[in-house]
């Protein structure tokens, strides 16, 4: 009776001690879990300052694509209101496909901007403007949000390639959308004039670094620039 | 009673442990507590910004069901007329030059990512990290070999798309991406992959040590850019 009984105790013992281990075990668990899911990283670490421009960068973004949003739902109703006609559907089939053009840069376009002139240099010791220059100068300006940009009239689009060719030796020219580009380089950018210009001359901006080295470079803000369309046709052959 | 003294020790330890594990779980929490509390004014941004955040990951969702919703209108409008069904094409063949629209296609993925040797032992101990001008470079080489559509870590390059420095981490499309970088074009891949050429970008960057990795595929997807391409200056005067 008496071993019978040490026995019964030590199975309701065992299995007390089993369900306490499995219930600490999932506890564990979902801490793991809760402390994994929570991304302290990025915005915990955060100051006030970065804080303010994440919120103002997302609620600017909030806003364009709200903006986008009421935009193709109107589109969606004249779509259906427009069914019967063709010459309605036409109107709008041909509006649309100017915006897109317009993206790919197959229009002219005009607007507000700036001007860079980039002269060739007397300055035997400095190595002249070359592509690697020009690629960091229309980087600079779409970070300063250009909204249409050309070195030389030709239209920087998605697919548009500034390379050196004869790199390292003296018949050195640059290449642009396939096309020979000479000096003086004229850089036209469509956008903001003070963010686009304060981008470029600003606290280690590009064209002051090219100025210290000895470059003859000028920037113009302009109220009226032209920026001339991508001349060629756009053909893909490989995306689907 | 020998079996009874073990139990007794081993549950003892065990108790034991568990009060550390939770000790120390509680002062943890309790220390992270302490910094971010310190400031209610930065809880408040905090919670403000995450707020908008999920405003803009949800209306992004609504314009995506819009996009496609508008895409059916258009194709059943103009599906009766051979002349606004061939421009229906080209509004969705440029979408997709342009960056808005999702493409798949053969091409090429290339992964830079930081040295792995020691920075102590290095000369200059930038040379080991990937940089945005290597970034820049890159692209444009693969844009030079007739790459027709472009992203790094799954952010599609689209016609106003920048690449910049920002610390460790680079910024494109202004959302912040870290090392390793995975670009990913759709081309040809045995043009595409010239980019490893003696002399070519990918052949520098070996010898600064940075790690460098060039795959082919014959069946790459580079999402649509999760933005909005809209004009403030520029007009249309065609």
């Amino acid at each position: 009776m008496k071993k019978l009984n040490i026995k019964k105790g030590k199975i309701t013992m065992t299995i007390t001690i089993g369900i306490a281990c499995f219930v600490l075990v999932l506890v564990m668990f979902m801490q793991f879990k809760i402390v994994n899911e929570t991304d302290i990283t990025s915005i915990e670490n955060m100051r006030e300052t970065e804080l303010r421009t994440e919120l103002a960068n997302w609620k600017s973004k909030y806003d364009e694509v709200n903006a986008q949003y009421e935009e193709t739902q109107s589109k969606i109703e004249e779509y259906k209101q427009t069914k019967e006609s063709n010459e309605e559907t036409e109107k709008l089939v041909d509006e649309e496909l100017e915006t897109v053009n317009m993206n790919l840069g197959k229009t002219d376009v005009e607007g507000e901007g700036i001007e860079i002139i980039l002269k060739e240099t007397d300055n035997e010791e400095i190595s002249q403007i070359n592509a690697d220059d020009l690629l960091v100068i229309v980087n600079a300006l779409k970070l300063a949000g250009a909204e249409a940009i050309s070195i030389n009239d030709e239209r920087i689009i998605n697919m548009s390639d500034i390379v050196n060719i004869n790199a390292n030796t003296d018949d050195l020219f640059v290449r642009i959308n396939g096309q020979r580009i000479l000096a003086p380089y004229v850089i036209k950018a469509i956008g903001n004039q003070t963010y686009l210009e304060s981008e470029l001359l600003g606290n280690g901006g590009y064209v002051d670094q090219l100025r210290t080295i000895g470059h003859d470079v000028s920037i113009e803000k302009k109220d009226n620039i032209k920026i001339l369309k991508y001349n060629d046709e756009i053909t893909t052959k490989y995306i689907q | 009673m020998k079996n009874k003294k073990m139990i007794c020790i081993v549950l003892g330890i065990m108790c034991f442990a568990l009060t550390l594990g939770i000790c120390v779980q509680v002062r943890t929490v309790r220390g992270t507590n302490s910094t971010i509390s310190q400031n209610y004014e930065e809880n408040n941004l905090r919670a403000e910004v995450l707020k908008y955040k999920e405003r803009y990951e949800n209306k992004y969702e609504e314009l995506e069901k819009a996009e496609q919703e508008l895409e059916k209108e258009r194709q059943n409008s103009t599906q009766n007329n051979e002349d606004l069904e061939s421009k229906e094409q080209q509004i969705q063949q440029g979408n997709k030059v342009i960056g808005l629209a999702e493409v798949t296609g053969p091409g090429v993925i290339v992964t830079l990512s930081d040295s792995k040797s020691d920075a102590s032992s290095a000369l200059n101990a930038s040379d080991l990290i990937v940089h945005d001008a290597d970034v820049l470079s890159v692209i444009n080489e693969l844009k030079n070999a007739g790459a027709e559509a472009i992203s790094i870590n799954n952010q599609r390059l689209v016609p106003t798309s920048s690449i910049v420095c920002g610390g460790n981490i680079i910024e494109i499309n202004g959302e912040k991406v870290g090392a390793p970088f995975e670009i990913k074009a759709i081309g040809l891949p045995e043009q595409l992959a010239a980019l490893s050429r003696p002399g070519g970008y990918l052949e520098i960057l070996k010898n600064a040590t940075v790690g460098v990795e060039l795959k082919k595929s014959n069946n790459i997807t580079i999402p649509r850019y999760t933005g909005v391409i809209s004009y403030e200056y520029a007009k249309s005067v065609d």
